[in-house]
């Protein structure tokens, strides 16, 4: 007995209660078998025991089965079987398909109890004879509804079925209310299980995917047998029979085709409609376009990044450039100034220089001289520099008149000798080119050009190797190879044309390269800057190249070349080796020099290649 | 479609088929429905069963007993060790696996215990065939519970190489409750059953818990050192001292005079079972001498009294162990040859005083039936394989109870959902309450972790503005529990309709 309330109890959880524990049981027994089913279907709740429960339900409902449409029953024709309904008349209109074979039994016994004929005759009821009687119905209804093939032509017809499709207006409005009943009801036709449900606004991208692919793949059962207007079993002969299979299967296959067709809109409209699918397309689009704008956004700030960074190269070099500039100008100024003030000197030294020479009357004691002496101040005043003029004037303010006429004289002599030595050199200089140009013409088209050094050492080997020789003009052409400075490599043919041609010559040119040869034999081994004298002071710093150039004695040059030649180009440190071989020569010395030869060789070959070309022109 | 049950016991082997939904143990070719799992080798041949019992007086050093004992042991193993030293037939240790050394004449051959068993198995598929007339293949085996992975996987290999093809191996006691159908009927409800198995060289104790149908070992006892041949061997050495009283000759020192008391004792043995006397009768036992002699009931369990004593004294420490009192059992099932004895059975029986000592079934016969019970149950099944040989599941920890009062008004406990159900779980119960009352409540408890005497409220449940009536209220109440072990309640009034649910969550 349970007790009675205490007042003011109510319903209330007090105590958690203990979690499962897990034992081990023993595989034996059909409850341990169907323990196992359940586990492996993954039944989660005790799916057996509700099975039969259900069961024990529906048992219990059977009996309650109402049974008081006789009127209903009594106005059927028997005749019109066809047109009935034999759930309806079986008691059953409201399980319809969902009935069990067991309640249609059940729900065909109560009928017969109650409307077998003999039953109604026992209780006084008048029955119609024969086949009219609507026991006839109900025997119809049992014969259809217990065959599975045949009920399930029945069902597939189901007259209280709605076959209905929503348009696309009703179910743009309130998809889940329109469609999700249609979709329960048209369930039914699956012969696969589990049919997906139509979800809610909620579900997944999967869900709603299975749901979709479930129903565009739509296996029904439903088919049109029930339909069928010419019946088989009333064919009189094998052709009849034929001929009426062949008019039943097209209907039904038309039928089908229909239906097919029905179910296919009913999805297509839902598809179409389904503000999910909306929902997914749109985040699907707009996913891709922020991914769009993400990359755009990161190429954008790439590209700025870049163009900055250009920026600041650019500025950085206009910077430079400018600071460049700027002292450039700035010693450009500077330069400007102290040129200006040396010139500015100059003229005032040249003033003093005049004032001085007129003050002391030019030395001279007569006109003429004094005219004479005004032209040598004058040709002072405009050859000697800044320096020298300074010193003269010195001189020549400190000193008596006679010493300052010594320094005068003195000084225009020298400017005198300078003159006459320029002259010389200037003549000397067109002699040369002259020559030159000769000997570059005289040795023909195509042959490779004979500089002085090498038409000296022609000579200087001609004379050693006399006519009789052995192979002569090979030896002679070996000898210049190894010997030449300009590095030309000449071949016996070579030779002999130009051993030929100085022959031609006169005597008197022979001479000459004779003496220019003994000239620079003077001028190397006096080791004496011989430009130095008759320098321009705008050309000083060449000069002082020249004169390092210049200071390269034969011997030099000799072992320079060897050296070259013992340390071929991928020696490892060829320079530091070279120049360790040339005494007294650094290592950038040899580089120069080589570079220098390496031009000239270059210069000439252009020269020369040009020459040819206008020869051949 | 029939399946067998095979039990391969240390002494006996035994066979039962399941056919037409009832399982029986069939005989062999010598009528007999036990066969001794002895197999003996002479020259050419192998002989199982009890021929080769009987041939082992002359032929020991070539019949293997208790095969069982070593299969699927290694050398070392301390069971082994002890098989090695009892068995007449010589084991070698190869590879560190026993052997079996047979003499065939010239030579000596090496045979595997495993190869042993596959005989017996053989022997025992032989015999199911003659019985049906039709091949059979499919089988259940039983294995005793303390067996390891190794053993059973021998015992296994053995039973396929026989041509079986084993639908599953099955604990030996859980196949004797099988056998009775314990908890089969219905799946809900619980209780406790003891399995008492006292075979040919072991007893076996084993208290299981059913529960929901399934069944589930609490505690298990074996003792290698009590068994039928302990009784045989007692019985035979009072012959032997009976032999000397009256022919002055010492027959304890001649193994084969021993040989043949042992068997004149065991028959005896069996006789007494059923018999007040029994008669034992040696042809020539010693000297040309025949020996004669009446053994009474009384006289045997005298001899035995203590064996009896020792075999009984298991019982109480395991109830002690499990926690239970001898009145928590509600059913005792024997099993093994021994248990036979009836002395035993009334001491068993002393023991339990108010529960049934289910013997029924042979005792020997037992476990194959069983066996085959599960077999037909398995049989015809796709997948009756089973990964792993035990399964666990979840199961409800405490008892779920309601809180009624009895006709004096004093409190009672109901237990409306047993601890250790298997989860999930749904249970209903139709409770009732006094008809003049217009509110009821129930209070729900669960038990305490170790004694069930104090109880923890989990719950109240109040059903208000019920209509007063003559009859009692009906309340349905429906206990359902996850796997989880959540609990949800349902209770509603049968004459009303009225309802109320609660779900209690779980304690984390």
């Amino acid at each position: 007995m349970l007790k009675e309330a205490v007042e003011g109890q109510v319903t209330v959880v007090c105590n958690a209660i203990a979690a499962s524990v897990q034992f081990q049981v023993e595989p034996v027994g059909r409850w341990f078998e169907a323990f196992l089913k359940r586990r492996d279907r993954n039944v989660s709740a005790s799916f057996q025991e509700l099975e039969e429960e259900e069961e024990l339900s529906e048992e219990s409902e059977d009996e309650e089965l109402q049974l008081e449409e006789y009127a209903m029953l009594k106005t059927l024709d028997p005749k019109d079987w066809k047109n009935q309904d034999h759930y309806a008349v079986l008691g059953l209109a409201h399980m319809r398909y969902k009935a069990t074979q067991k309640q249609i039994k059940a729900a065909h016994k109560a009928m017969v109890l109650k409307h077998h004929p003999d039953k109604r005759k026992a209780a006084g009821e008048q029955i119609v004879e024969g086949d009219n009687d609507y026991f006839t119905c109900i025997t119809k209804a049992i014969e259809i509804l217990s065959d599975p093939v045949k009920r399930r032509a029945f069902d597939s017809v189901d007259p209280t079925f709605d076959n209905a499709v929503p348009s696309k207006a009703e179910g743009k409005e309130n998809f889940f209310e329109v469609f999700s009943p249609v979709f329960e009801r048209n369930s039914r036709w699956t012969s696969k299980k589990h049919v997906p449900k139509l979800g809610t606004m909620d579900s997944t991208f999967e869900e709603v995917d299975t749901f979709y692919s479930f129903w565009y793949n739509f296996d029904s059962w439903r088919e049109f047998s029930y339909l069928d207007e010419e019946e088989k079993e009333k064919a009189e002969c094998r052709d009849e029979r034929r001929w009426i299979e062949k008019q039943n299967r097209a209907s039904r296959a038309q039928r089908k085709k229909e239906e097919m067709n029905r179910i296919r809109t009913l999805v297509d409209t839902a598809y179409s409609c389904d503000p999910r699918i909306k929902k997914f397309k749109e985040d699907e689009k707009a996913r891709k376009e922020s991914e769009k704008k993400a990359k755009a956004e990161a190429k954008r700030r790439e590209q700025e990044e870049k163009e900055r960074a250009r920026q600041a190269e650019l500025e950085a070099a206009r910077l430079a450039k400018e600071k460049e500039e700027e002292e450039a100008k700035q010693a450009a100024q500077q330069a400007k100034k102290e040129k200006e003030i040396q010139k500015k000197a100059i003229k005032k030294e040249r003033q003093k220089l005049r004032t001085t020479c007129k003050n002391w009357n030019y030395f001279a004691d007569s006109e003429a001289e004094s005219v004479k002496m005004m032209e040598e101040v004058e040709k002072l005043c405009d050859r000697l520099e800044l320096v020298s003029l300074q010193s003269l004037n010195e001189m020549l303010s400190s000193g008596t008149k006679e010493e300052g006429k010594a320094a005068v004289e003195k000084h225009v002599q020298q400017v005198n000798a300078q003159l006459q030595k320029e002259r010389e050199a200037e003549v000397q200089a067109r002699q040369a080119s002259r020559s030159s140009e000769q000997a570059s013409s005289g040795s023909g088209g195509g042959s490779k050009g004979w500089n002085e050094e090498e038409l000296q050492l022609l000579i200087k080997a001609v004379n050693l190797f006399p006519a009789g020789t052995n192979a002569r003009w090979e030896v002679i052409a070996n000898y210049m190879n190894l010997h030449s400075t300009s590095g030309i490599k000449r071949n016996a043919k070579d030779v002999i044309n130009k051993a030929k041609n100085l022959q031609k010559l006169d005597p008197h040119q022979k001479d000459e390269i004779n003496k220019k040869a003994f000239e620079k034999f003077k001028k190397e081994h006096a080791a004496v800057p011989p430009t130095v004298d008759n320098a321009v002071p705008s050309e000083r710093f060449e000069v002082s190249g020249a004169e390092a150039n210049a200071a390269w004695t034969t011997e030099e040059q000799k072992l320079l070349e060897q050296a070259l030649k013992t340390f071929p180009v991928n020696t490892p440190e060829r320079w530091e080796k070279i120049a360790a071989v040339v005494p007294g020569r650094t290592k950038k010395d040899c580089m120069k020099r080589y570079k220098e030869l390496v031009e000239m060789v270059k210069a000439k070959k252009a020269a020369q290649e040009q020459v040819a070309a206008k020869s051949k022109k | 479609m029939a399946a067998i049950g095979v039990h391969f016991g240390y002494t006996c082997a035994c066979v039962a088929i399941f056919k037409d939904g009832r399982a029986d143990v069939v005989a062999n070719d010598a009528g007999d429905r036990v066969t001794p799992a002895v197999v003996a080798y002479r020259d050419t041949e192998q002989i199982v069963g009890i021929a080769a019992k009987q041939g082992r007086i002359r032929n020991a050093a070539n019949t293997v007993v208790k095969v069982k004992q070593i299969l699927g042991r290694s050398f070392d193993d301390p069971e082994a060790q002890k098989h090695l030293a009892e068995s007449k037939c010589p084991v070698i240790n190869k590879d560190k696996k026993p052997r079996y050394e047979i003499d065939m004449g010239e030579v000596t051959k090496i045979v595997s215990p495993e190869e042993v068993a596959k005989l017996v198995f053989h022997k025992m598929k032989e015999t199911a065939q003659s019985a049906l007339g039709s091949d059979i293949t499919d089988a259940v085996i039983t294995v005793p519970f303390e067996f390891g992975e190794m053993q059973k996987n021998a015992l296994r290999q053995a039973a396929e190489g026989a041509g079986f093809s084993v639908l599953r191996l099955i604990h030996e006691p859980s196949a004797a409750l099988l056998a009775y159908g314990i908890g089969q009927d219905s799946p809900t409800g619980k209780s406790h059953v003891l399995v008492y198995k006292l075979g040919g060289t072991s007893l076996t104790v084993t208290v299981m818990e059913v529960n929901s149908g399934m069944y589930r070992v609490l505690a298990t006892h074996t003792d290698h050192s009590i068994g039928g041949e302990g009784f045989t061997q007692a019985l035979a050495q009072y012959l032997a001292a009976e032999f000397k009283k009256s022919y002055k000759h010492d027959v304890t020192g001649n193994p084969r005079a021993m040989m043949k008391l042992m068997n004149s004792a065991d028959v005896a043995k069996h006789t007494l079972s059923t018999l007040g006397s029994s008669n034992c009768f040696v042809d020539s036992l010693y000297d040309g001498m025949d020996f004669d002699c009446n053994v009474s009931r009384a006289r045997f369990e005298l001899l035995c009294s203590s064996l009896f004593n020792k075999s009984i004294q298991p019982i109480k420490a395991l109830l002690e162990q499990v926690g239970l009192s001898s009145s928590d059992i509600s059913k005792v099932v024997l099993c093994g040859g021994s248990a036979r004895i009836p002395k035993l059975q009334q001491m068993i029986q002393d023991l339990f005083p108010d529960v049934e000592l289910l013997s029924s079934i042979p005792p020997d016969e037992v476990i194959p039936v069983g066996a085959a019970i599960e077999a037909g149950i398995l049989l015809g099944r796709e997948s009756s394989a089973l990964d792993q040989d035990s399964i666990t599941v979840d199961c409800c920890a405490r008892d779920i109870l309601v809180k009624e009062a009895d006709d004096s008004g004093a409190d009672v406990y109901t237990v409306l959902f047993p601890s250790g159900t298997p989860l999930p779980a749904r249970r209903q119960h139709t409770l009732h309450g006094p008809g003049s009352l217009s509110s009821i409540c129930l209070e729900l408890y669960q038990s305490q972790a170790h004694n069930n005497t104090p109880q923890e409220k989990v719950a109240q449940i109040v059903l208000n503005n019920l209509e007063p009536k003559e009859e009692n209220h009906d309340i349905v109440t429906v206990v359902t529990m996850k796997r989880d072990g959540s609990l949800h309640v349902t209770c509603t009034e049968q004459g009303s309709g009225k309802s109320e649910a609660v779900t209690v969550a779980v304690a984390s």
